[in-house]
């Protein structure tokens, strides 16, 4: 069905990899579907539809072997009788799996997997007898008529009235086009070519118009010459040309009687292959006016944005200079004005790149009906994915690294989470279990939540196990809440083999997940009641691009954390801090914090007690923290520059960024940071952990001059 | 010209080093250089290389030199290797010398293990000789954390190298 010219031979198949996952992933849900309601022809019909086009562009790709297996199953599924066989559904989601595999052996170049057991699948539908009737025919999709104007109409009957035939021309447009619209004016001049073009359809505005375009050409010659004036290799792939109104040698004086008689263009497609028809219909309901960029090319786009924003601060802080040695200068508010407009502008400039980036989490979130199915089906639970919240947009490059982690959570909840039929029936609840996908916007953050109403975390059995892996001793784990204690599954080294069996198998790999969303300055958190369930909450940030950060000074280097992990900043001096075991804490009001001191350890003696101090109240995941800090230095837009992973392996940096004046400020990852503090215990009792953000070098120096100091 | 190697060569301590022209970005005075915590000293910091964040590497440090203050003849040379940027900070960088490549000899086996696995062979330039460093090992990640002995293996350098 598509013209396909050898030069745009590889371009086409990189395209149809690329929409041909759609595909599978439409083929996917609609064989969910099925599965619930078996025998509904809709949906059997829809499934056809979707074999169609992939036969079709395969074919057009050259990929034989696919569109030979389309080919099979979408004959296997118009036999009559065989949409009601219930195994429709599992050849489905075979053959959207053997598609897959396909796929990916043909754009790696390797061996294509076998598909005879399959094919002997598919013509075993066909053969099995029809258990029903078919209820008459499939129906007609009839392709909406367009309507003409009175005076497009008028047009026609004068060109009648002259003479000339009248033609309706309708022209398919290559969906692998690359520019319809280019294509589709193209086409128009094909037709003005053949004859006189009296009427277009559709509005080139409209989305439609990469689609199809309708034409009244008025011509004295025959309709072959408009068919192939308009039929254009790679633009135009299918051209209809019916006789609308015939020459008519006489003048009709009653021309506008004629008018009202001309006969409605009912059918522009002759529906000479329905399906194609269907299909057509089909695409139109789900593209709209979409544009594929290569990810890297927006990427590109934003760091220039963030160059810009770079620019900016520069600005600024050359413009106060020049405020405060020229205070006088009338100029001065020029500045400003000229400064707050291209402000503004940069804002929405910076938001709109941020808005491409953005895609919602449906991307992610429709393949687990699927993959909750699959896992269901092998630890034989009885689950039923709710999903919500899909429309909420969450930044391209969070949703690809959080594909992993999650499908890693859904499975955890399907196969651990929730318990046996049996089992649930005892404990009271309905045999099926319900497995939760939800998404949302909270402040600056993306949630998104997975949540089963299954048994719930076992808090005694992760106490022992903790206990028994060195996290705690014995007395410090009993004054351990219970959340407290569930957060040990996010521990590396906690999730063992034989754990899988101890102790409800959670916490497989969590740590992996943890991994991820470290990497990503994303928290996690559980909640859980026993019998009753569990919720993993993940916090993702809205971007990876660019925050908004509080800089701060620790032992003369300048350092950033987001501004939205800030609660409080307070003073206190030395005196309030209070050390508690290994740890430090600091009353503020009426709550304790544990402190995070970053640099030096605690100054001692008299001086040390007034020493003032600030503190930075942060929250990471659920938790306060106070972050003793050496001095503020203020508020800022970061742009967010990875450092050279390769040669940094620290995970205490999420990334840097440059301020106005060309300094380089280090962002600090705050989970991973409060991570270190209560991970690292010092050895001695007694002494406390600090000097996080020191370096080797400092350390040498700040023992020299102690030692020099006592010398 | 066929066979014929182009090196920068740049002085650490005594000793003179070379790296391909080629893999070579520029050459910068030292700027302001932002440490990173938790990384091994011979990783100076970050520095801001006209809107790039680069990494920068004390090849001082790393070769074990005691003289490791910053002077005013201290240069950066920012290198590429496979789409990375990084800085080596060396006493000086000098001159662009052209060797045959059949003045080129294998490291010694010495070099193989350790923290001089980074050296792809010695050149001969007018009697004397350069070291060539491999750009991959150098940047290597897992090559990064091995150095913790630094002591040793500057001896072996300096007794390869006056071996030939």
């Amino acid at each position: 069905m598509n013209h396909s010219s050898d030069e745009r031979g590889a371009e086409l198949r990189e395209l149809f990899f690329e929409t041909s996952q759609e595909l599978l992933q439409a083929l996917n849900d609609e064989a969910l579907k099925l599965e619930k309601k078996p025998g509904d022809e809709e949906i059997v019909r829809s499934i056809r539809r979707t074999a169609h086009t992939l036969k079709g562009d395969s074919a057009a790709c050259g990929l034989r072997e696919i569109s030979e297996l389309a080919h099979q199953f979408e004959d296997a599924l118009s036999v009559e009788g065989a949409t009601a066989n219930a195994a429709v559904a599992e050849i489905a989601f075979q053959v959207t799996d053997v598609f897959g595999e396909m796929i990916s052996a043909y754009r790696k170049g390797s061996k294509l997997p076998s598909t005879t057991s399959l094919s002997k699948k598919i013509k075993a539908l066909t053969s099995a007898p029809a258990v029903r009737k078919s209820r008459g025919k499939k129906a007609k999709s009839i392709a909406k008529p367009s309507e003409w104007t009175e005076y497009e109409k008028l047009s026609m009957t004068q060109a009648q009235a002259s003479g000339m035939a009248v033609y309706h021309v309708v022209a398919k447009i290559d969906p692998h086009c690359a520019m319809p619209i280019a294509g589709r004016q193209l086409i128009q001049n094909g037709a003005a070519a053949a004859g006189r073009v009296l009427a277009i359809r559709p509005d080139p505005k409209s989305p439609a118009a990469v689609k199809q375009v309708e034409l009244v050409v008025a011509t004295s010659g025959a309709p072959e010459q408009i068919e192939a004036r308009c039929k254009i290799p790679t633009i135009a792939e299918e051209v209809s040309v019916e006789l609308m109104l015939a020459a008519v040698e006489i003048i009709d004086p009653a021309v506008n009687a004629a008018a009202q008689t001309i006969p409605d263009p009912a059918q522009p497609l002759p529906s000479k292959s329905e399906s194609g028809a269907a299909e057509n219909s089909a695409v139109q309901s789900t593209t709209e006016n979409i544009l594929r960029v290569e990810a890297g090319r927006i990427d590109n786009v934003l760091n220039l944005v963030g160059e810009l924003i770079i620019g900016k601060s520069m600005l600024q802080q050359a413009l106060s200079e020049f405020s405060k040695r020229y205070p006088r200068e009338l100029l001065r508010s020029t500045f400003a004005d000229a400064m707050a407009f291209q402000a503004r502008v940069l804002n929405d400039l910076q938001r709109s790149v941020m808005k491409i980036r953005m895609v919602p989490v449906d991307q992610l979130f429709r393949r687990f009906p699927r993959i909750v199915r699959d896992v269901a089906r092998q630890c034989s639970r009885e689950v039923e994915l709710v999903v919500s919240g899909q429309d909420t947009d969450l930044d391209k490059g969070i949703l690809d690294a959080i594909a992993e982690p999650l499908t890693h959570m859904v499975r955890n909840a399907v196969s651990h989470g929730i318990e046996s039929p049996e089992d649930r029936r005892k404990a009271g609840k309905a045999a099926q279990g319900t497995v939760r996908l939800n998404a949302y916007h909270q402040g600056n953050q993306v949630i998104v939540e997975v949540s089963d109403d299954g048994r719930g975390l076992d808090a005694q059995r992760i106490r022992a196990k903790a206990i028994e892996l060195g996290f705690v001793s014995p007395d410090e784990s009993s004054r351990l809440s219970d959340s407290e204690v569930t957060d040990f599954i996010f521990r590396p080294g906690f999730s063992t083999a034989e754990q899988v069996t101890e102790v409800s198998g959670r916490g497989v790999g969590m740590d992996v997940v943890q991994s991820v969303l470290h990497r990503l300055k994303a928290t996690i958190t559980v909640e859980t009641r026993p019998g009753q369930g569990t919720t993993f909450r993940l916090k993702l940030p809205l971007t990876l691009a660019i925050i908004k950060a509080l800089l701060f000074w620790v032992e003369q280097r300048l350092y950033a954390i987001p501004l939205n992990a800030v609660v409080e900043i307070a003073r206190t001096t030395e005196a309030e801090v209070h050390q508690v075991d290994n740890y430090e804490v600091l009353q503020l009001r009426n709550q304790v914090l544990p402190v995070l001191r970053l640099g030096r350890p605690q100054l001692v003696g008299e001086e040390g007690k007034t020493h003032k101090l600030f503190v930075l109240v942060i929250t990471v995941g659920e938790r306060k923290y106070g972050l003793i800090v050496d001095a503020l230095e203020g508020e800022e837009e970061l742009v967010i520059k990875a450092l050279d992973d390769q040669t940094f392996s620290t995970d205490l940096v999420s990334g840097a960024s440059i301020l106005g004046d060309g300094r380089v400020v280090l962002i600090l990852n705050l989970p991973a940071v409060v991570e270190h503090f209560a991970h690292s215990r010092p050895q001695e009792s007694g002494r406390v952990h600090s000097g996080l953000l020191l370096t080797a070098t400092d350390r040498m120096r700040f023992a020299m001059t102690q030692a020099g100091g006592r010398a | 010209m066929k066979g014929e190697l182009h090196i920068v060569g740049f002085q650490v301590g005594r000793e003179t080093y070379g790296v391909p022209i080629t893999s070579l970005h520029e050459i910068v005075r030292v700027p302001e250089i932002t440490a990173v915590p938790d990384a091994p000293d011979y990783l100076e910091g970050v520095i801001n290389l006209r809107g790039k964040i680069v990494s920068v590497m004390d090849l001082r440090k790393r070769f074990g030199e005691k003289q490791v203050d910053l002077k005013k003849q201290n240069r950066i040379l920012v290198v590429e290797h496979a789409g990375r940027l990084a800085g080596l900070i060396v006493d000086s960088a000098s001159e662009v010398l052209k060797i045959p490549a059949e003045d080129v000899e294998a490291p010694p086996a010495v070099f193989q293990e350790g923290g001089l696995n980074c050296v792809t062979g010695l050149g001969k330039v007018k009697g004397r000789l350069v070291v060539l460093l491999d750009m991959s090992k150098l940047m290597a990640a897992g090559n990064l954390q091995q150095t913790s002995n630094p002591e040793a293996k500057p001896k072996a350098e300096t007794r390869g190298a006056a071996a030939r």
